[in-house]
């Protein structure tokens, strides 16, 4: 059987970025999402009160504004807040979240193949639970590169605006793909 | 290496940064060679491409490399953001412009690009494209620096996300990055960029 990251449930992952569209997510029966932007900090009252009931929250730390990258940052998502994992393109980052019990995703920026190798190169250690390969969109030119260096699971983030790209994107060998469309979590939970 | 022959090349007295001279060219060759190793340097030389862009080369040892692509009627581009040893603040970028006398500087970071502009080269600016919740803090950025060029990256997914740039970047757009093969750079071409950008000498012919 593959290997899958802990705590999701589903292979879409909406992707928010402020309360209302936590909320709509949350309307939609999703019981995952991860905040990729926007404040974290103006938004904390419903994100504590989800994970409470029991939502796998992830955050991307390099784009949401209001957190240092330090550990008082990951003291307060983890125990704080209770949210599940973070990503990060910086893998001492993720070794620090992994001291929180966080689930750590590692973000892989795959702009170009010099950004790629040098992202593959510096994996974190423990190893994290999931690369991120940002933009989700470049996975199918790509997977044959990073399948060469790791076989954790991988997740697809970002410029994912039809159901018809996503679902291209898990044919491609993506475990989890995010997207910050409303339409596209339409018709992944009908 | 070509550069460490007998006729080594000089700094020519002025090198040419006219934005519209350099689209002229794309129109007849659409292709920029970028270089990661100075070795892939002689077949871009010997290549029909009007530019040449260095990504990760030494500063202090740029000179000869960016004279002897000048001598041959090209354009040197130097990504400031990757070369090792050099300041990114606008003592870097002056050093480029008027020392070693580069036709034009790359760099994501607004203030370089308006450094480069203060020094007359020709700024491209990176539009990185990795979330597109973050795409409207990016043109704001470009917005805000006015590039004379924009280059987009990754290069792959530009056929797809075109759409979403049309009409809100005002610069006249290049693209680059996981470019591979000739279908990829006629897609990318077609969805209006004004050239490639890429390392693969198959597609520098």
């Amino acid at each position: 059987m593959a290997v899958r990251t802990p705590g999701l449930s589903g292979v879409l992952l909406p992707a928010v970025r402020d309360a209302a569209s936590l909320h709509q997510a949350l309307d939609l029966g999703y019981r995952q999402v991860l905040v990729e932007r926007g404040s974290l900090l103006a938004m904390v009252g419903p994100l504590a009160i989800s994970a409470r009931q029991g939502i796998a929250i992830f955050v991307n730390l390099d784009g949401v504004e209001g957190l240092a990258p330090d550990s008082a940052a990951l003291a307060f998502v983890a125990t704080d807040l209770g949210l599940s994992g973070v990503l990060s393109v910086k893998p001492h980052v993720l070794k620090d979240a992994s001291r929180f019990r966080l689930r750590t995703i590692q973000r892989i920026h795959a702009l170009d193949s010099t950004g790629l190798e040098t992202g593959l190169r510096t994996l974190a250690s423990p190893a994290p639970q999931a690369l991120a390969i940002a933009p989700a969109l470049a996975i199918p030119h790509v997977v044959a590169t990073v399948r060469a260096v790791t076989s954790v699971p991988l997740w697809g983030t970002g410029y994912v605006t039809t159901s018809e790209q996503a679902q291209r994107i898990l044919a491609a060998g993506a475990e989890v793909v995010s997207s910050s469309r409303r339409e596209v979590w339409q018709d992944f939970q009908t | 290496m070509a550069v460490r022959s007998s006729q080594s090349p000089v700094r020519p007295l002025a090198a040419d940064r006219s934005v519209s001279r350099l689209l002229e060219a794309f129109e007849r060759v659409p292709v920029a060679a970028t270089i990661r190793r100075a070795e892939d340097l002689p077949q871009a030389l010997a290549s029909p491409v009007p530019a040449i862009f260095f990504l990760r080369a030494p500063a202090f040892h740029l000179g000869p490399l960016v004279w002897a692509v000048q001598a041959r009627g090209k354009m040197a581009f130097v990504h400031i953001d990757l070369i090792a040893g050099l300041g990114k603040d606008r003592a870097g970028v002056a050093f480029l412009a008027r020392e070693i006398g580069v036709n034009g500087i790359v760099s994501s970071h607004g203030n370089l690009i308006a450094a480069a502009k203060a020094d007359r080269v020709i700024a491209v600016q990176r539009l990185l494209l990795h979330d597109d919740l973050g795409l409207p803090s990016a043109l704001t950025a470009i917005e805000r620096a006015q590039p004379d060029i924009v280059e987009v990256l990754p290069g792959v997914i530009f056929p797809e996300i075109a759409d979403l740039l049309r009409g809100r970047v005002a610069a006249p757009m290049i693209v680059g990055g996981l470019i591979t093969d000739a279908g990829q750079r006629a897609a990318i071409l077609g969805a209006g960029a004004r050239a490639i950008t890429t390392g693969s000498v198959a597609l520098w012919q």
